[in-house]
């Protein structure tokens, strides 16, 4: 049976498409050149970059091979904000399977149109991804326009995926055809934009509640920055720590906001910030006390003004007294 | 010998009273870069060190760019990324100037003095200089240093298109609290 786009209602059997090429008129011959024509495009353009940021090039596969976000964490600092569902990337290596697949169907003269619909839907879907991504790293200062940075193989390959989907038999439905056009990049920029929605909307989890990376003295903490500041920032910027240890200076500013400290004998030190809300928490806090904080370590800054390494903490809480 | 000890001790002992630098570790400095079409461009950093001299009246601050704490992660992220602070390369803000007519304030007199610094702001390696408007409020030994002022986001290399679509301030104004 020859399926039509819903796959739900056979429009064509396998022996009258053979008949339906035997018969042809020269114009389905035109529509079957094309039709070999685009899905090669779309195959060979998914080996070729579609995008550039900065001097990097993103190539089509990068996607489903795992570079895409890694390109942009290690350059831009801009990571996959749902590193979970990395795993469906992988389904856009359906794009030169299918398009492969199509191309060697259609050579036999047999069914081949939903693999070219699966094909063509899933590249526009993904030229859609990658022009919105682009876009949010030109927010970020990364290039001027999504568009520019967009390179002439995405759009030879959103062109040819056009192609690819109206080409293919029957010459019909074309308002399902229409859809199927539509339909991926609606449902990737839909997709995308609830993503970013939700990215925007969240709050830093609860310190309190978040599984410590490392649990330190502090002490050892101070001193694995000051023998080797680089090491330690790279190790432990970011990460959530319990550190322990004897205070050296707490002080409680006139907002009810609270500063506690943990020094060393050459008077480098960590510094614990805790909000107003938390002053409960840490008000019976006293110079020399023994305590647990915990927090998310911001790394190191050398102070000329103090001349000493101060190493600092956000989003602080008490870990226990 | 016990004499020369004496003396010296005498000597350390009355710098010591009348030290003229004052430091701090637990100053606040505040980033706004809200606009009315984003709320969340907006941190604040409590670990901020700081310094006053009382006699030349220098005053100095250095701020940790990353311990400068957003509400929403993505915000934090974009704020530290390589194309905005650059807070891997860039660690520090920092601010050095000095007080005009610093004899003008009584630090050993409790009162309220409008002061104006001139200095020089440095952000993500980038120094320019910056004359900020402020109050010094001097209670009972205690001085409190307070001052708001606006950068701009260019001057510094800090462009996009959040900035210019105007979802980041042009002017992010920055607000310093200090105690010494």
């Amino acid at each position: 049976m020859y399926f039509c786009l819903t796959g739900s209602q056979p429009f064509i059997s396998g022996t009258r498409y053979i008949e339906f090429m035997t018969n042809s008129t020269a114009s389905s011959q035109i529509a079957r050149w094309l039709h070999l024509g685009s899905g090669l495009i779309v195959l060979i353009s998914y080996f070729l970059p579609w995008v550039k940021w900065q001097t990097i090039n993103v190539n089509g596969y990068d996607l489903a091979a795992g570079n895409f976000f890694q390109l942009s964490e290690t350059n831009f600092k801009l990571g996959n904000p749902f590193p979970q569902f990395t795993f469906t990337f992988y389904v856009f290596w359906l794009i030169p399977l299918l398009a492969a697949l199509t191309l060697a169907f259609v050579w036999q003269n047999k069914k081949s149109a939903f693999p070219a619909f699966v094909a063509g839907v899933l590249a526009l879907s993904q030229i859609t991804v990658y022009y919105l991504f682009t876009n949010t790293l030109v927010d970020l200062g990364v290039g001027q326009s999504a568009l520019a940075m967009m390179q002439p193989a995405a759009f030879i390959a959103a062109i040819a995926a056009i192609v690819f989907i109206l080409t293919s038999l029957p010459f019909n439905n074309w308002l399902k055809k229409f859809a199927w056009i539509i339909i991926g990049p609606v449902i990737a920029f839909a997709s995308y934009k609830m993503g970013e929605k939700f990215v925007m909307s969240e709050t830093f989890t609860n310190t309190t509640d978040i599984k410590a990376d490392y649990t330190l003295n502090a002490t050892d903490l101070i001193r694995e920055f000051t023998i080797n500041d680089t090491a330690a920032n790279n190790k432990y910027r970011e990460k959530i720590i319990v550190v322990n240890g004897k205070t050296t200076q707490v002080e409680r500013l006139s907002d009810s906001t609270t500063t506690i400290q943990f020094a060393d004998s050459t008077g480098s030190y960590i510094a614990f910030s805790f909000e107003k809300e938390q002053y409960e928490q840490v008000k019976e806090i006293k110079t020399g006390d023994q305590v647990s904080l915990k927090g998310s370590c911001s790394g190191s800054i050398y102070s000329e003004i103090l001349g000493t390494t101060a190493i600092t903490f956000k989003r602080a809480t008490l870990n226990k007294k | 010998m016990k004499k020369t000890t004496l003396v010296l001790a005498l000597i350390f002992a009355a710098g010591a009273v009348f030290a003229q630098k004052k430091t701090t570790s637990s100053a606040t400095v505040t980033f706004d870069a809200t606009t009315p079409k984003d709320a969340l461009p907006k941190a604040e950093n409590k670990t901020v060190i700081g310094s006053i001299d009382t006699q030349s009246g220098a005053v100095a601050f250095e701020a940790a760019v990353k311990n400068f704490a957003f509400s929403n992660p993505k915000i934090q992220e974009h704020f530290n990324a390589p194309n905005w602070l650059d807070s891997d390369k860039f660690p520090k803000f920092t601010y050095t100037g000095t007080i005009e007519k610093a004899n003008k304030v009584k630090f050993d007199k409790n009162g309220t003095y409008k002061v104006q610094v001139n200095g020089t702001i440095t952000v993500k390696g980038v120094s320019k200089p910056a004359k900020v408007e402020g109050t010094i409020t001097v209670a009972d030994g205690k001085i409190k240093v307070a001052a708001n002022f606006s950068i701009k986001l260019k001057d510094f290399g800090v462009t996009g298109q959040a900035i210019e679509a105007g979802k980041v301030a042009e002017e992010p104004s920055i607000t310093v609290s200090a105690e010494f």
